[in-house]
């Protein structure tokens, strides 16, 4: 058994190396950010000593369906595109996507979320398994985002926050579609602003959603705005 | 010029294999329609099924392992749980609905009483999840499952690793309730004419033709739609049906239409249960609808029927009992497996 799986292992890196010889890895780095701050998540969360004692205690969210353009002209794609972004394993968070022949793009484009014909398409695995704990039970459909925190704005006893963003479904459609423009074609820095997200929810009105609903596509809405390349 | 024929022959002979059977082990009853269930990315296997069935009867699927599926889904009653308006799950907690009969599910496009679920694959986790029912989550009960050396054999023989996984765990659970067929009903053998109705259940049978089935349509005895059939709000249970998966009003007291298939054994009747015998379903629907801006158009107009009628109804509602079904071996507790599961527990 493991002999084998070591000799697969040895023909994958030969295979590997023989098509990197015409194509390039582009490497894409998400990192998570409160304003200035990398948001650290690891064992305590992260917390900023501000008036409003703000803590982050998760952040996790899909990425997919990546895409490449130049001059507006899509110039290649990721098969299979499925990245679930978890911050807390490492911020930034490392995907790697194949670029075939190399070509040079201007732009990248990515969708927040796992789109519609995915979400009716019954058990998926990898990213997609519904142990990484973003599919609902309840109701089908996968969580596109996870943030869960805390503040003293928030009117709730707990002062938490909990934020589960989905839905496939019209009128509530979470699925946000994100382009940047980018100067590199190997190596992509892109940022997700929490602050950004943050100040445009009014937390002692709202703190938690937890299904498919009006205020789910408006803060989608607002979380695929809060993405911007970055420039170090 | 021989062998291109030869290859051009093979190739005719394997394109109508595909086109004969959706599947190499389903097998689709001959008065059914195409099933919905999309078996190229779940192929059924002996060994697939095998597990599937023996996930289905280990309670070890809920939090403290005392509850499994079949704790409201037993196969004498065609997979629900009879005598119970509302099940009771983990520690004795009452449930909100009735468990539904599990019958022809590779023809369903929707599960659950509201349709909330939309694949059959990911059915299961909502009763695993549901705090009421088996309140276990299916990342703890894989790492259960891996730690157990006779589930990491099941699961390497039907696919051949070794490492479970949400994915292989919810798709075995479909592999075995995708076999639970019911066709060999007094009414499938009517319609292949092997058999002939009596003539009461013939009466009963044009009586259904005339006021059931636009809704419970043959051969399914089900339109898979979800409607709201006119029953009066439960104000204990204040259940609004599939209002809570979309919040739109108009879905308001919306259900999903049931199989009348093996009807004799799945009361009581109803989302909630709330009534014991055919009699009484029948007497809602003669006298007790409530009308609503959503109901369901099929019941704006009164339907009548005499009392004669109903005997005559519920005589033909009783040929679509299948004793096959509730007796197939096949669907058995693994009365072996378990022997080892137990002995590897202790």
């Amino acid at each position: 058994m493991q002999k084998s799986s070591l000799l697969f292992q040895a023909l994958f890196l030969v295979v590997a190396s023989f098509t990197t010889a015409q194509s390039k890895l582009v490497q894409i780095n998400i990192k998570s950010v409160y304003a200035d701050y990398v948001i650290v998540l690891k064992d305590t969360g992260f917390s900023l000593n501000d008036s409003d004692h703000l803590s982050i205690d998760l952040i996790k969210f899909y990425l997919s369906g990546f895409q490449f353009f130049k001059n507006g002209k899509p110039v290649f794609k990721e098969e299979n595109s499925y990245h679930l972004v978890l911050p807390a394993e490492s911020n930034p968070f490392i995907i790697n996507i194949l670029n075939k022949n190399s070509q040079d793009f201007d732009e990248v484009q990515f969708n927040l979320g796992i789109d519609s014909i995915t979400n009716v398409s019954g058990a998926l695995g990898g990213d997609l398994d519904p142990t990484r704990g973003m599919y609902w039970t309840w109701s089908s459909g996968y969580i596109n985002i996870k943030l869960e925190g805390r503040s003293d704005l928030c009117s709730s006893k707990t002062k938490d926050f909990q934020f589960h963003l989905g839905g496939y479904q019209s009128p509530f459609s979470t699925l946000k579609k994100v382009k940047l423009k980018v100067e590199n074609s190997s190596i992509i820095n892109i940022q997700l602003d929490i602050k950004n997200l943050l100040d445009q929810i009014e937390l002692k009105k709202l703190d938690h959603i937890m299904s498919p609903s009006e205020e789910a596509v408006r803060i989608s809405n607002i979380v695929a705005n809060s993405f911007s390349i970055s420039r170090h | 010029m021989k062998t291109k024929y030869i290859f051009s022959l093979v190739l005719l002979f394997v394109s109508f294999a595909f086109q004969v059977s959706v599947d190499p082990i389903f097998h689709k009853p001959s008065n059914f329609p195409k099933p919905v269930y999309d078996f190229s990315k779940n192929q059924l296997s002996s060994d697939k099924i095998l597990l599937g069935r023996t996930l289905f009867y280990d309670p070890i699927l809920s939090r403290n392992n005392m509850i499994s599926c079949s704790s409201c889904h037993s196969q004498f009653s065609s997979f629900t749980h009879i005598d119970h308006a509302l099940s009771h799950g983990i520690e004795d907690k009452i449930g909100f609905r009735n468990s539904p009969a599990l019958i022809n599910l590779a023809w369903q496009s929707s599960f659950m009483r509201d349709g909330a679920i939309n694949h059959l694959d990911m059915q299961a986790l909502a009763p695993i999840s549901n705090p009421v029912e088996m309140d276990e989550n299916i990342g703890d009960l894989v790492s259960k499952l891996q730690k157990s050396r006779p589930y990491v054999n099941l699961f390497y023989k039907a696919y051949g690793d070794s490492l479970i996984t949400g994915e292989h765990l919810l798709k075995s659970l479909s592999q075995f309730m995708l076999t639970l067929i019911s066709a060999e009903s007094k009414y499938d053998s009517v319609m292949r004419k092997q058999v002939i109705f009596t003539n009461q259940e013939k009466r009963g049978y044009s009586l259904f033709q005339k006021n059931c089935s636009s809704c419970h349509t043959e051969p399914l005895f089900t339109n898979n739609e979800i409607m709201n059939n006119g029953l009066c709000l439960d104000s204990s249970l204040n259940d609004f049906g599939r209002f809570r998966v979309t919040s739109n009003p108009l879905d308001s007291f919306k259900f999903k239409v049931p199989t009348l298939r093996n009807i004799e054994f799945t009361y009581p009747y109803m989302h909630d249960g709330r009534f014991k015998s055919l009699n009484l379903v029948l007497k809602h629907y003669t006298n007790g609808i409530t009308h609503s801006a959503n109901l369901a158009k099929e019941l704006q107009n009164p339907i009548d029927l005499s009392s004669n009628d109903k005997v005559d109804l519920i005589a033909f509602l009783l040929t679509l009992t299948d004793r096959k079904f509730l007796f197939n071996p096949e669907y058995f507790y693994p009365k072996e497996i378990f022997s080892e599961i137990v002995k590897d527990r202790e």
